[in-house]
């Protein structure tokens, strides 16, 4: 693997890829995307009268001879999208062969580099742990700012803080109303909750929830004491055929509450597990979802 | 429901605690991270344990295994339930059937309630139960041994038929202790109306015993008094009867002599326990007297007797003894015998003449004196009233021989061997009948109202008593005593056996007109088959004999229901509604396996 995280031949997969919101945000600076503005594009939005002063360039000269009325064409503007990037830097997520962290940081990449490439604003932030605010970057050349920040060594040890918390206190931020594409393992019981929350600020939201085989088909035997890797909580179980049959049972409630919440909010929910190629989540998750196009 | 072994159930406590203790152990479980504790379910199953302790929690195996221990405990402790019935698991019926369960109080009778109580235990028992079943007649007898065969006890209680005869209870009693006094768990069944002599000897060993009484009322009359008495007004004729029960009664009471109706007396109420006689002349020459009761009463047997008025029909014999057993049952056996025993003489029999209470009265040993029976008969040792005179003893005498007379007859001297006989004289009255070596050996004196017999030895001093010719020899001395004839009428007590001197097969007919065939043991024909009363011949060798057999007991007539009984010097209550124990250790111990089984399934399931 190259310092960038990805394969060359993955860059080429990602290439002329875009992020695909269903909802249009307001941008800051000019870009790529449409937006609800009227603006100087090439997509032309609607008509209105001619007032003293407007651009003769977009006068609509067909009509004017036909009515005799001056009518002037307005175009959507084409600003750059806000795409927050959550990635769970919790300690959940050091789990599996590859560690979930390591195919979100991966996926993170791949998103990020699709988003940059498109001209939107990628804001990163890590989610689980306390950091400071990333600037936004845009532009394929700052690529190498987000791997930097992806791959910065991390005591996942010790972050403490809640996924569904953290979520929260992103939601009661005063960040721009953008696309939020949350990378995690989604291991909290208020994490529907928090995404509705997050959804209910304005945010488009993306749940991309990485599980390896440890949480989908634990292979536990005999009397043990299961010790939570974030709130250091202990309970003791017997690993019998019911214990895992009841566990596979509450996984499956709690994966489909998240969905479920997703659908609800207009947002979109993804699984994939660490040892999945990217071409493989390229093709059988993110465009076949259409997350991006 | 009750314990045989109620202190295993203490047991249960301490190991209880045991099994609880070890569910304070926790279990020291290997610590393992995983992402997120909170999609595991918090249902943790307790099923080893290896340290040191943690609050108890509810848990399938814990109450499997007290359930368990609490079957088991149970099971040690022998629970047992209590059902209503006369049978057990070990059962032997004593049915009475002596005279006083036939009294009709109760339909059909006594005896015909007792076996159908005992049908029904028998009908009702279980398949394993073991029934035995004993008839307590005169002569107590084991009609069906201990088995499971229903079929088999019901025939043999179909057997059992009504008896005048009184019962020996006690005898039944300890044959049935011999059968199941030993077994754990047995039943002893008493169906009586308890109209017996108090038992004193009895044990019932492990076996328990329930006493079932039969009989509600007690009405009865009996013939209390019949006998002819030489009065200075001529023969009397002197009758009575006898209110057995706690109720005024009378009767009409019918006389007869010689088969002919001599009188027929009504009777006023008769008091509670009270009596009532009349005197009447007896006509000359009748010599069988009968009295015939009809009274409203539940006991019919009683309400006849019999009379024979022959010196020789009834003897009063009074044995002057220092034991020996072989010639008191020799003169037993006779049924014309009233036996009664005495080491000497009373005072008032001791006079040459006048009219005493005995008569006969047998010296065996002991010197002879002057009596006032008038028949004698003396083994050993004389007297002066004596019809000979001691000389010295000799030892083992030879016999020599002996005259045909009736008092030898069927007796064989010859055989006998002798160890030390009294040499002897006869007097002038005396007539040497047999002799020894040592001279006379049997001598008879024949006066005027008078009659005796003298043995130059003791019985117990030879191996006469050990022949068949005693018995023989004693009822001819009898014969010959009595005035020298052998009565052919004789009254007997109902259901006593009793023996003839017969030595061929004999017909017996009974009062219903059947007829049996009886055939001599040795010298003595055994008669056992007059259990009810009422008149019997037998015919043999030619010669016809009657017997008059009568019920003449007031223990028998009296039919008052007993409902307490001394038996073994103790009381038994009658029991209304005995119940049986049944043991249901057994199905406790398999439903302990089957609880352990689920609890090894449970724990195999979870671990």
């Amino acid at each position: 693997m190259s310092s960038l995280l990805l394969e060359p031949r993955e860059f080429r997969l990602l290439d002329g890829l875009r992020i695909n919101p269903r909802k249009s945000f307001g941008g800051r600076v000019r870009g790529e995307r449409l937006t609800k503005k009227k603006g100087i594009s090439i997509e032309f939005a609607d008509y209105r009268e001619y007032s003293e002063g407007d651009d003769l360039r977009h006068l609509d000269w067909n009509v004017l001879a036909r009515l005799d009325t001056p009518v002037m064409r307005t175009y959507r503007d084409e600003e750059d999208l806000a795409v927050h990037l959550l990635l769970d830097g919790s300690a959940s997520m050091s789990f599996g062969e590859p560690s979930k962290f390591e195919a979100a940081q991966r996926l993170a990449c791949a998103l990020g580099y699709v988003a940059l490439t498109g001209g939107d604003g990628v804001v990163p932030r890590l989610v689980g742990r306390r950091e400071p605010n990333q600037q936004t970057l845009r532009g394929r050349a700052n690529y190498p700012r987000l791997v930097g920040w992806v791959t910065q060594t991390r005591d996942m040890e010790s972050a403490k803080d809640g996924l569904s918390a953290s979520l929260r206190a992103f939601a009661a931020s005063s960040v721009r109303l953008g696309l939020v594409v949350v990378i995690s393992d989604g291991m909290d019981p208020d994490l529907p909750m928090a995404l509705r929350i997050l959804a209910g600020r304005g945010h488009e939201v993306l749940f991309l929830q990485v599980l390896s085989d440890i949480e989908l088909d634990p292979e536990l035997e005999g009397d043990l004491r299961l010790v939570d890797s974030e709130t250091g909580g202990a309970v003791e179980i017997t690993a019998n055929s019911f214990a895992l049959k009841e566990y596979r049972r509450r996984l499956h409630e709690h994966n489909r509450a998240i969905s479920d919440a997703l659908l609800r909010i207009g947002g979109r929910y993804a699984l994939v597990q660490p040892q999945q190629p990217l071409d493989h989540v390229l093709k059988n998750v993110l465009k076949k979802e259409c997350w991006v196009r | 429901m009750t314990f045989q072994n109620s202190a295993a159930l203490i047991w249960f406590l301490p190991l209880a605690g045991v099994i609880v203790a070890l569910y304070l152990l926790k279990m020291k479980r290997r610590d393992l991270q995983v992402p997120a504790t909170f999609l595991w379910p918090d249902r943790v199953e307790e099923i080893r344990a290896n340290t040191l302790f943690q609050k108890l929690r509810p848990s399938w195996l814990l109450f499997l295994q007290l359930l368990a221990l609490l079957i088991a405990v149970g099971a040690l402790a022998k629970p047992q339930t209590t059902q209503k019935g006369l049978a057990g698991s070990v059962t032997v019926f004593v049915v009475d059937t002596s005279a006083s369960m036939s009294a009709t109080d109760v339909k059909p009778s006594r005896l015909g309630e007792a076996v159908r109580q005992t049908q029904e235990a028998i009908q009702s028992a279980k398949p394993t139960d073991r029934i035995a079943i004993i008839e307590a007649g005169a002569t107590p007898r084991v009609i069906s041994a201990l088995s499971s065969d229903p079929a088999k006890q019901m025939a043999a209680l179909s057997s059992i038929q009504p008896t005048d005869a009184e019962g020996q209870i006690g005898e039944a009693l300890r044959l049935a202790s011999a059968l199941v006094g030993g077994i754990d768990g047995a039943r002893i069944v008493l169906l009586s109306d308890g109209d017996f002599e108090p038992i004193a000897n009895f044990s019932r060993g492990k076996a328990a015993f329930v006493y079932r009484c039969i009989g509600n009322l007690d009405d009865n009359l009996s013939v209390g008094a019949l006998g002819v008495a030489q009065t200075a007004s001529g023969r009397q004729l002197y009758c009575g009867i006898k209110n057995n029960s706690l109720n005024p009664n009378g009767g009409t009471l019918n006389l007869y002599a010689d088969g002919k109706l001599l009188d027929s007396i009504r009777s006023p109420k008769i008091p509670p326990t009270g009596q009532w006689g009349r005197t009447i002349a007896a006509p000359p020459g009748a010599r069988l007297f009968e009295a015939k009761l009809d009274a409203p009463d539940f006991l019919k047997s009683d309400n006849y007797a019999v009379c024979i008025a022959d010196p020789s029909a009834s003897l009063h014999v009074l044995l002057v003894t220092k034991g020996d057993l072989f010639l008191e049952r020799a003169l037993a056996l006779d049924p014309r015998v009233t036996l009664d025993k005495a080491t000497e003489v009373p005072a008032t029999e001791s006079a040459a003449s006048g009219v005493g209470s005995y008569d006969i009265v047998v010296f065996d040993g002991v010197p002879e004196t002057a009596v006032k029976a008038r028949g004698v008969l003396t083994f050993g040792k004389a007297g002066s009233a004596s019809p000979v005179t001691e000389k010295g003893t000799v030892s083992k005498p030879r016999f020599v021989s002996s005259e045909p007379v009736p008092l030898l007859s069927s007796v064989d001297l010859a055989s006998i061997y002798i160890d030390h006989q009294t040499s002897i004289v006869a007097k002038a009255n005396g007539e040497t009948v047999a002799q020894t070596s040592a001279g006379p050996v049997v001598v008879t004196a024949k006066d005027t109202g008078k009659r005796q017999i003298f043995v130059a030895f003791e019985p117990l001093e030879s191996d006469f008593p050990l022949q068949v010719g005693f018995p023989i020899f004693v009822a001819n001395a009898l014969d010959y005593l009595a005035g020298g004839v052998s009565s052919t009428t004789l009254s007997v007590k109902a259901g006593q056996p009793f023996s003839l001197p017969i030595t061929s097969e004999a017909k017996l007919t009974t009062p219903s007109g059947e007829v049996v065939t009886l055939n001599p043991t040795g010298a003595n024909l055994v008669v056992r088959e007059a259990r009810s009363v009422g008149k019997y011949t037998i015919e043999s060798e030619g010669r016809k004999r009657t017997i008059y057999a009568t019920l003449r007991s007031e223990r028998a007539s009296n039919i008052r229901p007993e409902k307490d009984l001394n038996l073994g010097g103790g009381q038994v209550k009658a029991s209304t509604s005995p119940v049986r124990f049944a043991d249901f250790w057994r199905p406790l111990a398999v439903l302990a396996i089957l609880v352990l089984g689920a609890e090894w399934w449970m724990f195999a399931r979870k671990s």
